[in-house]
């Protein structure tokens, strides 16, 4: 187990998914259990949904040999056993080691979603979990709970339910030892035999496994043949040796695990792990008819009905020259009208497939806010109301990391402390609240308010050094400037890294509107408002003639070098007209146009680079002056008809916060192919 | 009854523009030329995460073209349910007119301003021209393509 490499990659993405959601669905039954405890009662159910959801995360992951994972998830499952068996009594101190765990776990997740290097279990956190509650031992009990060290080759035939054994009775604490026994005529005579062996072992201990193993021939095993045994036991070397007349060759447990380097230093949850692909929420159980899509699937889906799209306007082009040729194209427009509309239809529900209730994309913000009160010792209600509102999934995702800024700056430096509060007549518990609806049909509305101290508008203004701001909108604007911190000193939370500016930025690039209201001693409220759904796509990102674009990078197959010395161009054409050239492609000649040009733009040298398409069979290529990258861009369109350009399918925010245009190459194209066949004509 | 206007500069004319349409006055750093549009469409602007065409109010009045200053603004401005950014050379006052100030255009500058200017009011000295946001938008913006 330890020598052979399994290839996860396949069980991997369920994996993960699967995960992922019961850590959810954990975070939120502990965070209920701990209300429960709080208020001097308990919460069975919510106690038993956590247990079944940890115990699920240990079988899950005992399944793809993920070890550090089984471990934890073991230790807290027993501690979970118990409280379950005790109807559902959770101690109030199992809290903290239990949310340890869950995050423990979280971040190996993480480590393996991203590929990174998964930690062995902390043992620190693996001890505290274990004094919560010591389970017995029990042999045979299907868990694991640390890695043990074997030669692979002994490993070999170590059965699991003994190895289920070792891990468990390791787990429990007690000590599993390896001992290697060499028959000889001369300790046969003593009374030491395999099986005599075995009765004194079985005295003092549990005998897991006895297996023969070939040795080479020497004095002291002259029968070229010794014994390997497995055994369990609390007495310590001397004992086992006097009883079996061998010595013990190692421990197996333990001391194989390292000690991560600071086991009290969990990290914290990064905000992006809160994203989960589907909920279960207890209210409404698991059972409920939910299918698990990964959401490139869905991108997938939707991408083949824009091209739907594609095709339809080429339908529409084909039936107005039949109608130009005195067709009668009265049944086809019906026709034609009908299919628009399923495709329109169509496309809408593919958009509702991507949407999420906005309460899922926020669970996780209590968890976040808890650890706050605990980090700044200030007092705060998060109050969370997103009714039954619903975004893309996209949105969503990309939204949690300023929500998340913008509720961790309300309780760093809006609310006050709780003696402050009482000087001032306030509840000594401050208020966060996060608030979420739709406005429109394609608008959703987020608001993050505190009832803390307000900005000063002059203290933000003295630290940036510029005049005191006028308006709400100013202020803003100037909270927004980046590197700009109201604070002198970094704090644990907010004081580093994410600033204002970033907040902006993410409702910028997402399309949307931020704004700010503030008082004195009432509060300040941040409004977001974003699309519902947004496009985001894989892009590829250029220059020509100083300008910069972006294509979708899937309608682009290929990128080539162009060596204008190679570049073949025919008969000049008329001023005005497009200098198509030829190149050489894999044996062919393919048409190569200055990008610039078949904008319509002024013509000049061919850049240096080419992107090709496929415009029907025939590839076209585009010359571009300088590729900056490949990057993940959000596409919002140009619907005004001033900038609504054939060729030019919207514009992205590159984070710059200026807008760069996305250019459709298969429109361009077309119009290129258009344009030369005319020239051909005339 | 009389209502605050925003005033702004193009080329040596002050026009007005009645400050409820105006949804937002700010500095210029430049526009996305989006290659196939109107000659006048300076290209697209990012403001307040919004992407708006911006149109160049010099060359849509046919007026030569100036190098940006530090006074350029965008005008947001929204005319039904489009909103459009634009460009003036300058934009400073916000200045009350009742209704009485406005008189209908002199003939000869209504047919000059094809129609751009839908009033002309007098402020002290300076005469003031009430914009036509709606033509300036709507008119002339297919390029016969």
């Amino acid at each position: 187990m330890s020598g052979s490499k399994v290839d996860l990659s396949e069980f991997l993405p369920p994996y993960l998914a699967e995960v992922e959601e019961l850590l959810v669905l954990a975070r939120k039954s502990l965070l209920a259990a701990e209300a429960a405890a709080k208020g001097g009662g308990h919460n069975a159910l919510a106690v038993r949904e956590l247990f079944r959801a940890v115990h699920t995360i240990k079988g899950l992951s005992s399944m793809i040999d993920l070890e550090p994972i089984v471990a934890i998830s073991h230790e807290m499952e027993s501690c979970l056993r118990a409280a379950d068996k005790a109807g559902g009594h959770l101690e109030a101190n199992a809290v903290e080691p239990l949310l340890a765990g869950l995050r423990s776990i979280d971040e190996r997740v993480n480590a393996l979603a991203t590929s990174r290097k998964v930690s062995p279990a902390p043992q620190g956190l693996l001890d505290t979990l274990r004094d919560l509650d010591k389970p017995r031992a029990r042999p045979g009990q299907k868990s694991g709970a640390v890695t043990y060290a074997l030669d692979p080759e002994i490993d070999a035939k170590v059965t699991a339910s003994e190895r289920t054994q070792l891990l468990t009775a390791m787990a429990a604490g007690r000590r599993a030892i390896r001992l290697e026994f060499s028959p000889s005529p001369a300790k046969a005579n003593d009374g030491l035999t395999i099986n005599s062996i075995r009765d004194r072992l079985r005295a003092i201990g549990e005998l897991v496994k006895v297996a023969p193993v070939h040795a080479p021939k020497t004095e002291a095993s002259p029968a070229g043949l010794l014994f390997l045994i497995l055994f369990i036991t609390d007495a310590p070397d001397e004992v086992v040796s006097k009883a079996c007349g061998c010595a013990v060759i190692g421990e197996l447990g333990r001391a194989v695990v390292p000690a991560p380097p600071r086991p009290d230093a969990l990290p914290e949850l990064p905000p992006d792990a809160m994203a989960d692909d589907e909920q279960s929420t207890s209210e409404e159980g698991r059972s409920s008819a939910v299918v698990r899509v990964p959401s490139e699937r869905l991108d997938d889906a939707l991408e083949r009905v824009s091209a739907m799209f594609v095709g339809r306007s080429k339908l529409h082009r084909a039936a107005a020259s039949l109608t130009a040729k005195g067709v009668d194209t009265r049944e086809l427009n019906q026709l034609l009208a009908e299919h628009s509309r399923h495709l329109r239809d169509l496309r809408s529900s593919f958009l509702r497939l991507r949407m999420v209730p906005v309460s899922q994309v926020l669970q996780g913000l209590p968890l976040v806010m808890r650890g706050l009160k605990r980090t700044t010792g200030k007092n705060v209600e998060l109050q969370l109301e997103t009714g039954r509102a619903e975004v893309d999934k996209a949105v969503g995702d990309r939204l949690i990391p300023a929500i998340v800024h913008l509720a961790r700056n309300a309780v760093d430096h809006a609310i006050e402390t709780p003696e402050q509060r009482k000087r001032l007549g306030k509840p000594e518990e401050g208020t966060v609240r996060v608030t979420g609806h739709d406005r429109s049909s394609t608008q959703l509305e987020l608001t993050v308010s505190d009832d803390g101290r307000g900005i000063d508008a002059v203290a933000v203004a003295a630290r940036a050094g510029v005049p005191v701001p006028q308006t709400t909108a100013a202020l803003l604007e100037l909270l927004c400037r980046p590197g700009l911190s109201t604070r002198t000193a970094a704090d644990t939370t907010s004081g580093r890294g994410m600033g204002m500016d970033i907040v902006k930025r993410i409702v910028d690039q997402l399309g949307g509107e931020l704004t700010l209201t503030t008082e004195p001693d009432r509060g300040t409220s941040f409004v977001l408002r974003l699309p519902l759904s947004i496009t985001i796509v894989d892009a590829l990102v250029f220059e020509v003639a100083g300008h910069r674009y972006a294509v979708p990078l899937s309608s682009v197959e290929e990128l080539v070098e162009v060596d204008a010395a190679k570049v073949v161009t025919g008969p000049a054409p008329r001023a005005g007209g497009l200098a198509t050239g030829l190149m050489e492609r894999r044996g062919f000649a393919m048409p190569i146009v200055g990008l610039n040009a078949a904008m319509g733009l002024a013509q000049q040298a061919l850049g240096s680079k080419a992107l090709v398409i496929r415009q029907g069979d025939e590839p076209v290529a585009f010359a571009v002056d300088r590729m900056m990258g490949q990057q993940e861009i959000v596409v919002r369109p140009l619907d005004d008809l001033l900038v609504k350009v054939a060729g030019i399918s919207g514009a992205a925010d590159l984070g710059d916060g200026r807008p760069t245009l996305v250019l459709d190459l298969l429109a361009l194209g077309a119009a290129v192919l258009q344009r030369t066949q005319q020239e051909r004509r005339s | 009854m009389s209502l605050l206007h925003v005033v702004f500069k193009v080329g040596a004319a002050e026009y007005v523009m009645p400050a409820d349409e105006v949804l937002q006055m700010e500095t210029f750093t430049g526009a996305t030329p989006v290659p196939g549009s109107n000659p006048y469409v300076a290209g697209i602007v990012q403001v307040r995460g919004k992407v708006l065409p911006a149109i160049d109010a010099r060359a849509r009045f046919g007026l030569p073209a100036v190098d940006r200053t530090l006074d350029t603004r965008l005008l947001v401005a929204k005319t039904g349910d489009r909103t459009v950014a634009l460009i003036v050379d300058q934009a400073r006052e916000v200045v009350k007119l009742s209704a009485e100030s406005f008189k209908p255009p002199p003939p000869m500058l209504q047919a000059e301003a094809r129609g751009l200017v839908k009033a002309v009011a007098q402020i002290g000295p300076r005469m003031v021209l009430l914009l036509d946001f709606n033509k300036v938008v709507n008119e002339g913006e297919s390029r016969g393509q």
